[in-house]
């Protein structure tokens, strides 16, 4: 077995008692001892770290590093105002994604790219044809820096804390800001990966990552592995990359248009210009994908999983791309309680299906009766994120 | 790590002892550890049959499924419904939080002590 990359933090989780996993090639932690349950509910109602370090973090600079990043990537990083990251897709020439990805523009000379871990050698790979046409450079920095997501309803107050700053950064998702804490330089962004309505992502010198994880656990933020991180994802209904963008199981492109989300990460305004996959995206917008992903929820009592076929009768519609039993807080007005309860929610690459079709899901044999839903969780009433039952 | 000595174990993880002739079955502290927070479990019901060494149910964790492998053979007499409704007592309270009871027990799969059992923990942790 070939040697697993380790986060500058890899000590760090190991003394807290971590399970450790092997995840797209890095020694990364699946849980703490609090367990995945409990992370995820500490999440939503007080606010978590998560070791993010292992994701590729790519800086372009140069003076056609703009035109590069139009080309290889969905979105309109023309439009990508200072101070501002995008969601976007890297697309490859059928109208599928090689990776999903968000580009910051944190300094005037260069766009900072972040993409998947799993990923990151298969895009820099990508990249590199294209990126002999323009003149720029692209540097990985994911062995140099290190990256920390602070996500949860305290994350502000706890920033606040950090830094000594009244002021963090702006109110809107996707801000960004350089703030510095205890004499090291703290980059941030107000994005993350588990629908909560406050949260942020840190980037730091790798040299600082130990120090900054110390610190915000020190200020209450509860440190919470990947398996949370992808229960917390899924009830926020952001896709995953090998499970709802990527290749199905049957090693078909899934089309980028599938995912409702992609809207918001491709353009194709004048002012971007061609880019790689424009014309079949641009057909799946027009004509429709021939499948969509839907957000779905089990009624009957049991546990929904990646894999597992659905069926309207004797049709078969699809599959779910990831399921499985997620934890919520019930509230009380606009607070949770401390009652939880458990549902089994995931999502269905289906053709024909709407919101409110009862559907069924084959889990291992038997039929078990499930909902399509708009959505599974409330994210624009901050500061708490709440399931919708 | 836990291994209660009045307890017997199977190399799958179950642990049992008898109460008056019926077979008393659960999951034992290294296969509640292993497995993570429980969120649910398919139970079977009374006057099913179970045959030693075969699947009688699953747990299962956020990330995996778990077959539930009978330990005896017999009929099931009682089965702990209250589990389907807070299937986290089996992380809590592995050894007081029992899933099925059997009787007439007509075979056993090879069980081990203790001692035994956590030696033979030990080398597939």
């Amino acid at each position: 077995m070939s040697e697993l990359f380790r986060t500058p933090l890899y000590d760090a989780h190991v003394t807290l008692g971590a399970t450790m996993v092997d995840f797209g090639g890095w020694e990364m932690p699946i849980q703490y001892p609090l367990g995945i349950v409990g992370e995820h509910l500490a999440t939503r109602k007080k606010c978590g770290i998560f070791d993010v370090s292992h994701m590729g973090r790519l800086v372009v600079t140069g003076r056609q590093r703009l035109e590069f990043v139009q080309k290889v990537l969905s979105n309109n990083a023309a439009a990508l105002m200072p101070g501002r990251a995008q969601y976007s897709i890297i697309p490859n020439e059928s109208g599928g994604a090689v990776d999903d990805a968000y580009v910051y523009r944190w300094a005037e000379e260069s766009l900072f790219v972040i993409v998947n871990a799993s990923n990151r050698e298969k895009d820099l790979a990508h990249f590199a044809p294209y990126l002999q046409e323009f003149d720029c450079t692209l540097t990985d920095l994911t062995f140099t820096t290190a990256s920390i997501a602070l996500q949860g309803p305290d994350s502000e107050e706890v920033l606040k804390r950090l830094t000594g700053a009244d002021f963090i950064c702006d109110g809107r998702k996707n801000a960004l800001n350089i703030l510095e804490a205890e004499g090291r330089r703290l980059g941030l962004s107000r994005t993350g990966y588990t629908g909560e309505p406050v949260g942020f992502e840190l980037f730091v010198e790798a040299t600082e990552a130990v120090w900054l994880w110390q610190r915000l656990q020190a200020l209450g933020a509860v440190p919470i592995g990947l398996g949370a991180r992808d229960t917390l994802r899924l009830e926020a209904g952001l896709p995953l990359y090998g499970h709802e963008m990527g290749l199905d199981p049957y090693g078909v492109d899934i089309p980028v248009f599938a995912v409702p989300l992609s809207r918001f990460g491709v353009n194709f305004a004048e002012e971007k210009g061609d880019f790689v996959g424009r014309e079949a995206l641009l057909a799946q917008k027009e004509e429709g994908a021939d499948r969509r992903l839907v957000a779905i929820r089990l009624t009957d009592r049991g546990v929904i999983r990646a894999g597992m076929e659905v069926y309207r009768g004797q049709e078969r519609l699809g599959y779910i791309t990831s399921g499985t039993m997620v934890p919520y807080f019930a509230f009380e007005g606009d607070t949770p309680t401390d009652n939880t309860g458990k549902r089994s929610i995931g999502f269905a690459l289906v053709r024909d299906a709407r919101v409110g079709d009862t559907l069924e899901v084959d889990v291992r044999g038997r039929r078990l009766k499930a909902e399509v839903v708009t959505r599974h969780l409330i994210q624009n009433q901050p500061p708490y994120a709440r399931a919708v039952l | 790590m836990n291994y209660p000595n009045e307890l017997k174990y199977s190399k799958s993880h179950e642990w049992l002892k008898y109460d008056d002739g019926v077979a008393v079955i659960g999951i034992s502290d290294f296969a509640q550890d292993a497995l993570g927070d429980v969120v649910f479990i398919e139970l079977p019901q009374v006057g099913d049959t179970v045959t030693a060494g075969e699947r009688f149910g699953d747990v299962e964790s956020v990330k995996a499924v778990s077959e539930l492998i009978s330990p005896v053979s017999g009929v099931i007499c009682e089965v702990n419904d209250g589990l389907e409704a807070t299937p986290e007592e089996l992380n809590s309270d592995p050894y007081g939080a029992w899933i099925i009871k059997v009787e007439q027990v007509t075979e056993e799969e090879e069980l081990l002590e203790a001692a035994a059992y956590e030696a033979f923990c030990a080398e597939e942790g």
